[in-house]
């Protein structure tokens, strides 16, 4: 899992089937400088994933990528590659 | 695969419901050079890893899904704890 900033949330007009009804939000990945210095800066390419917790805009998480996103829909097929998977509360850097 | 030293702990009560009870360590993927990547990961930890710890990282979800079940979306799971890596370099007794 990477660590990313929640910026925004998208809408699909229209979608495939398998993203009806889920929310997707926009990531930008933190570096480790940015984490380490807690400035609330990401820093890295912005990505979009799923997120079935409720992420708000500016709260970290922690995000799967590749195949494993789309664990959660098994035995459903959902074309995903990004999944939210923890809201991150605090991290403790100790370098 | 891929070897990371461990650098922190993420406290996160909000999580899928597979991940409950689960350790996750931030870790920096560590370079054939010594250096460090720019982007830390999340990791989920089994084996009782500690800051500053190097670790050996598999990406494959097979560990994950094996012990959480196949809805889990976890994937970077530490497979082991490095005790020593033997390079060219290190033979040279540089970056020991």
């Amino acid at each position: 899992m990477r660590i990313g900033i929640v910026r925004g949330h998208v809408t699909l007009n229209l979608a495939v089937d398998a993203f009806r009804g889920k929310t997707l939000v926009v990531l930008e990945p933190v570096t480790m400088e940015n984490l380490a210095a807690g400035n609330g800066l990401g820093g890295g390419k912005a990505l979009v994933a799923i997120d079935e917790l409720g992420a708000a805009e500016g709260q970290m998480v922690a995000f799967t990528e590749g195949r494993e996103a789309a664990n959660p829909f098994w035995p459903k097929s959902v074309p995903a590659d990004a999944y939210c998977s923890l809201i991150v509360d605090s991290i403790d850097i100790q370098s | 695969m891929f070897l990371a030293r461990i650098c922190g702990t993420v406290v996160a009560p909000v999580k899928h419901s597979t991940l409950g009870g689960c350790r996750f360590l931030v870790a920096q993927r560590l370079e054939a050079d010594g250096s460090v990547a720019a982007e830390p990961i999340v990791v989920v930890d089994w084996l009782g890893a500690t800051n500053g710890c190097t670790v050996l990282v598999s990406t494959d979800g097979d560990i994950a899904r094996a012990r959480l079940g196949n809805n889990t979306p976890a994937r970077m799971v530490v497979a082991g704890i490095v005790d020593a890596v033997q390079t060219a370099a290190s033979r040279r007794g540089e970056n020991a």
